[in-house]
């Protein structure tokens, strides 16, 4: 098992300082890492190895704690501490910040961009969810202002295809929310997690959502369309005598008794997941090929001890690579792994 | 013999029966002293809802005139946004404690006007205190 992940290099991407999170721009080739020493840094490689193309020092007053590209990839949006949210314009191997979003009360837990790249979404500690529009001479407005979170905010993701957005929280729950009527709203709450939920990554079709927790659990959750062909049907009857069909999500399978330690991150393939554990691990589940797409289940294909020497902070596979994925963690480095999908799976 | 049967009732029962005199004084006392808490309580709790919105609403009605002659394609969404606030305001139930979304209401109020704030690059900063106002040097 311990062949199928195989390290092939390691950065010290913040040096004395925590690196809190990865992201691979949309064409794969370049790597943003961000962390406590306020900065943000490209890496691409360079032959063999990988190399820092830029430094992006002068944006924030605190901890960068997400890094997020858009869509086209021209863009780079960065969370921080210091509750404001940066967006980055790329120019070649130079990155200029051509804006700053405030409004967050503190610390900005985490930022998105839709798959449309006209819409971005942050959190923060304030408890709320941002939406913000972006037009085509990039100026940012917001949205909407969603308070249905009880606690801390730590994640949000779009859905690979719909303008969807998810958020997983202190308050131990994923909430999402859609547009209706010109105003964003939460139109579900998925409840089963029995503790702070880190993080959530759609699969790439969109059809399951998959959370990490601090109680040390993976669940996937899967969406029932009305019409679909479990015949669930949901009905909500508003004022007004009218019905309205609620899609519905179900918690399809949980993972649990892996990992020892909270899971701070998850990043979803299809039929494949890799988590980030406070153990300083990082696993490989794959489903199984004969499993029902209803009650799917997963065995782990890879487990590598130590992957780093403290907290895996993020895990991230490369979009256009099969099998390459990075990592990143408290130890202040990233770390890049070949993973290779284990015979008779 | 029945007369008898009682003074003896009352001996042997003094005991429960001053225990059920005491539980019953202490339980109005207690129901009493309880209503006025909670009507502290209440007024305490509904004065700073109250103060809160009637500031969010003296701030939109305010904008709503300074913003009344502007036209531009982007200050329609900051009217659309500033209408909404106002009506969200308005149909908050002032005398209903027990509406059952009156905490998802007024989030959803606290939300819109902070949106508004972002669209207005207004940071407004109010004190909302018992004692007054808080002027310090």
């Amino acid at each position: 098992m311990k062949d199928s992940l195989v390290l092939l290099g390691r950065v010290p991407a913040h040096p004395d300082s925590r690196c809190w999170f990865l992201a691979w721009n949309p064409a794969g080739t370049l790597l943003a890492s961000c962390g406590g020493d306020r900065r943000i840094r490209i890496w691409g490689t360079e032959g063999d190895s990988w190399i820092c193309k830029s430094v992006l020092s002068e944006g924030h007053q605190r901890t960068v704690r997400k890094v997020a590209w858009s869509p086209c990839g021209n863009y780079l949006a960065s969370a921080s501490f210091d509750a404001t949210t940066c967006i980055w314009k790329k120019n070649q191997d130079d990155f200029e910040c051509v804006t700053t979003l405030e409004g967050h009360e503190n610390e900005v837990k985490s930022v998105a961009w839709a798959p449309s790249g006209n819409l971005l979404a942050t959190c923060s500690r304030d408890k709320s969810v941002w939406v913000w529009e972006v037009d085509e001479e990039d100026e940012y407005e917001c949205v909407s202002v969603l308070n249905s979170h009880t606690q801390d905010v730590k994640h949000v993701v779009w859905h690979p295809s719909q303008e969807l957005l998810a958020s997983a929280s202190y308050d131990d729950t994923v909430k999402l929310y859609r547009e209706e009527e010109d105003d964003w709203v939460c139109c579900a709450t998925l409840e089963g997690h029995e503790s702070t939920v880190w993080s959530l990554a759609f699969d790439p079709s969109g059809q399951r959502l998959a959370s990490c927790s601090d109680d040390r659990t993976v669940r996937i959750w899967r969406q029932y369309l009305p019409g679909n062909e479990q015949g669930e049907v949901h009905y909500l009857s508003c004022r007004g005598g009218m019905q309205r069909l609620l899609t519905q999500w179900k918690c399809i399978c949980t993972l649990s008794g892996f990992h020892s330690r909270t899971i701070y991150d998850i990043a979803c393939l299809t039929g494949a997941l890799a988590t980030a554990c406070g153990d300083d691990a990082i696993r490989v589940f794959q489903e199984d090929p004969n499993s029902d797409p209803q009650q799917p289940t997963f065995s782990l294909t890879a487990h590598l001890h130590q992957a780093h020497s403290q907290d895996v902070n993020c895990v991230a596979w490369n979009p256009k690579e099969p099998g390459l994925l990075a990592s990143c963690s408290d130890d202040g480095e990233v770390a890049f792994w070949k993973y290779q999908r284990p015979e008779g799976l | 013999m029945a007369g008898s049967q009682d003074i003896f009732d009352a001996i042997v029962m003094a005991d429960e029966r001053f225990h059920g005199e005491g539980y019953r004084e202490g339980y109005e006392e207690g129901s009493s002293l309880g209503v006025m808490e909670g009507r502290q309580h209440g007024t305490l709790h509904g004065a700073k809802i109250g103060s809160e919105i009637g500031c969010y609403q003296g701030f939109a009605f305010a904008w709503k005139c300074l913003l009344h002659s502007c036209t531009t394609e982007k200050d329609s969404r900051k009217m659309k946004v500033l209408e909404s606030l106002i009506g969200m305001i308005q149909k908050f139930p002032y005398d209903d404690p027990t509406y059952d979304k009156l905490h998802e209401d007024l989030d959803k109020i606290r939300g819109k006007f902070k949106q508004f704030c972002s669209l207005l690059n207004v940071q407004p900063d109010f004190k909302i205190s018992a004692e007054g106002s808080g002027l310090s040097f």
